[in-house]
């Protein structure tokens, strides 16, 4: 190898940045964790509220990967925001993740006037800071703009497994759709099961994204719940006992379905866009997605096929809902406040759901809004394509806890990928 | 130490301090954390429950790291060399060729390969193979877009390379060797090739540790299992479970330990050879 004289001093060197590593990583490690209790917004009134944002500038942060989304935000929400005195900064992220982590860290300095004022926020970031105590709670309560949502609405009571606890305000509400093209599907599956059978019967047709892909992990939570018989019998949290009894099936049917799949299940798309691209190319005939407003313009840009149309299945999908939380080191909880009701506002729920703005479905109960703005909903341009909300939603369940993710996502990693 | 001993090791330093500061600071944090000693939950442990728990999953990654990384880099260092030749006949459109593909990030190089070899892709297209009959050359189970796509960008790396000593003196010693009588095959291999070995074997070497350590081509264009050791270690290193981390840094560390071996291989055979001094 090396003579003697060429490694003595590199070594040393490796050695001093070994122990600089070391002694800041032991540094980092030993911080003194921020307690967890989450702070509790101040008992005001509304109109003191309102009367404190004036003036005031709220930075919203928000994942800046959605032209749509920055659109809407940008020249429908800020206008609205303007005129409640409130100037709305977005600021975009590459991952929601960013917005979290930056308010652990201000929580951990102690800082009580932060970046981060608003965060459109779902599933596990809002747990991982539910866990820390990074969002201010006890305050969408006295948003007047409450009044239109359904209190019972199990999407809006419970995020991914996690109470919302008035700890964030609903924006809108997104679907697990199964996608096909009707031109090559004449008789359309109703149910998973169905799909399942279909699948069998053509060869090669079907497949889904490998977890952890987001999609695809969706699709294996759906199929454990329909291998298990149904929502009621998936407990909502996870524990190991319940997983162990419930997910071999769920496995042993995936197992089955394999040869049947796109390249013999010996291989599976990586990402729900690999899934996308071969949906568009005819190389299968059906795709999945969690974010089915963009379909008619897929369609309308011939990216898909033409006769691209949704697949309901009897027993409902998974839905979600997203939310705009306010970070407990934020100064400005009262304008922020005041942005999250506005965003909740009729008004801007339909303009954010018009398929030209946003296409997002609303968070809104709409048989509790005033005839006219219902009939404005019931307005909405209908597409081929895409059915409305109640349609598509029929049958909805809340999603599993953040907590099954993993273990699905290792065990079919083991079980269903490996196997084969 | 003599003086000169002292001034050419200043000369080096503003290199070498940075690089150590990173490159050490970063392999040595990888390897605290996969050693359970820089844990983001819990308290520190020495422990080597990283490595155990991805199991065989390191082995079959590791096998398929090391073959990706071998036949790229064979297929570059031939197809390199065979372009950079053309640079004695006095042709200049393989080095603008070259010169341009160096130019194109990997990134892209693999959305590329992917457009056009894909089993929708604008090849099957052309031939009007997409309802089947194309071979499975983007995730696939022989990994051959990924093979192709290093071969394509890093050839052209070493032809650049390798032309630059072409440039130099092998063009006099081959004259010299023609006058003589030598014929092309003669000249090539008793005159070209000894000239250009250490050009090709560093090349080769820095094509290898980066075929290993890339990532954005294996995860465009391969599939999802066995996956290369940089794939494992992103994978779970994006994990939403924050115990993975530890195993992302062992998946890191094994993928560093080859490099850093065919590294110093490659230096170890630069340094005994006679033309490096």
């Amino acid at each position: 190898m090396f003579s003697r004289s060429h490694t003595r001093r590199p070594r040393k060197y490796a050695f001093a940045a070994l122990v600089v590593a070391a002694s800041v990583g032991l540094v980092l490690s030993s911080c003194a964790a921020p307690s967890s209790d989450a702070p509790v917004a101040e008992e005001l009134s509304w109109s003191e509220i309102e009367q404190q944002a004036q003036g005031k500038t709220v930075s919203l942060w928000m994942y800046g990967g959605d032209e749509q989304g920055n659109t809407y935000v940008d020249n429908v929400l800020t206008p609205a925001a303007a005129a409640a005195g409130v100037t709305l900064r977005r600021v975009p992220v590459e991952s929601t993740t960013d917005a979290v982590n930056r308010i652990l860290s201000e929580r951990q300095a102690g800082v009580t006037d932060g970046e981060v004022d608003l965060v459109w926020v779902n599933g596990a970031n809002f747990g991982t800071g539910q866990q820390a105590g990074a969002w201010l709670c006890n305050w969408t309560q006295h948003l007047p703009n409450m009044e239109y949502t359904d209190p019972e609405d199990p999407l809006l009571s419970s995020d991914f497994g996690t109470p919302v606890n008035n700890c964030e305000a609903p924006w809108h509400k997104a679907q697990f759709t199964l996608v096909y093209n009707s031109a090559a599907i004449a008789d359309p599956p109703r149910t998973l099961d169905e799909v399942f059978d279909w699948a069998e019967a053509n060869p090669g047709r079907f497949t889904y994204p490998a977890p952890p892909d987001f999609t695809g992990s969706v699709f294996v939570r759906e199929a454990l719940v329909n291998q298990s018989g149904g929502v009621d019998k998936v407990p909502a949290q996870f524990d190991q006992d319940t997983y162990d009894s419930l997910a071999p099936a769920v496995f042993d049917r995936l197992n089955a379905l394999a040869p049947s799949l796109w390249r013999g299940g010996t291989t599976y798309p990586q990402s729900s866009s690999e899934l996308d691209d071969l949906y568009a190319g005819g190389q299968v005939d059906m795709t999945m997605t969690y974010g089915p407003a963009t379909l008619p313009q897929l369609v309308a840009d011939g990216t898909y096929p033409p006769e691209t149309r949704i697949l309901t299945l009897d027993e409902g999908t998974v839905g979600n809902a997203s939310f705009l939380a306010i970070p407990s080191t934020s100064g400005e909880s009262a304008a922020a406040q005041v942005v999250a009701n506005i965003a909740l506002s009729p008004e801007q729920q339909l303009a954010k759901s018009e398929p030209d703005v946003w296409g997002q479905f609303t968070v809104l109960d709409t048989s509790r809004l005033t005839p006219e703005v219902r009939a404005q909903f019931e307005a909405l341009p209908a597409s081929p394509v895409l059915p409305p909300y109640e349609e598509l939603s029929a049958n909805a369940h809340p999603e599993l806890a953040a907590g099954w993710v993993t273990p699905l996502d290792e065990g079919w990693r083991r079980s269903v990928l490996a196997g084969q | 130490m003599s003086q000169r001993k002292v001034r050419s090791t200043l000369w080096v330093l503003p290199a070498v301090i940075p690089v150590l500061l990173v490159v050490g600071g970063g392999l040595g944090a990888a390897l605290l954390q996969s050693l359970g000693l820089m844990p983001l939950v819990g308290r520190p442990a020495l422990t080597l429950d990283a490595y155990s728990a991805l199991g065989g999953d390191l082995w079959s990654s590791l096998a398929l790291t090391l073959a990706v990384a071998t036949v790229s880099t064979l297929l570059a260092t031939f197809i390199g060399l065979a372009a950079a030749s053309t640079v004695l006949s006095g042709n200049r459109t393989v080095l603008i060729a070259a010169a341009l593909t160096l130019a194109v990030p990997h990134l892209i190089g693999a959305a590329a390969m992917g457009l056009l070899l894909a089993d929708s892709g604008l090849l099957p297209r052309v031939f009007g193979l997409t309802d089947g009959g194309w071979s499975e050359l983007v995730g696939g189970r022989w990994w051959i877009a990924v093979a192709l796509e290093y071969a394509w960008k890093e050839s052209a790396f070493v032809a650049i390379v390798v032309a630059g000593t072409l440039a130099t003196r092998v063009a006099g010693f081959d004259e010299t060797a023609a006058t003589l009588g030598a014929g092309r095959w003669a000249r090539f291999r008793l005159v070209t090739l000894p000239l250009l070995r250490p050009a090709l074997a560093a090349s080769a070497a820095i094509t290898f540790t980066y075929t290993v350590g890339s990532y954005e081509v294996a995860r465009i264009l391969g599939r999802p299992y066995p996956e290369p050791l940089s794939v494992m270690a992103i994978r779970l290193f994006t994990s939403i479970d924050l115990a993975a981390r530890p195993q992302a840094a062992a998946a890191a560390m094994v993928a560093a330990a080859l490099a850093i071996v065919v590294a110093a291989v490659a230096l170890n055979y630069l340094r005994r050879s006679a033309v490096w001094k």
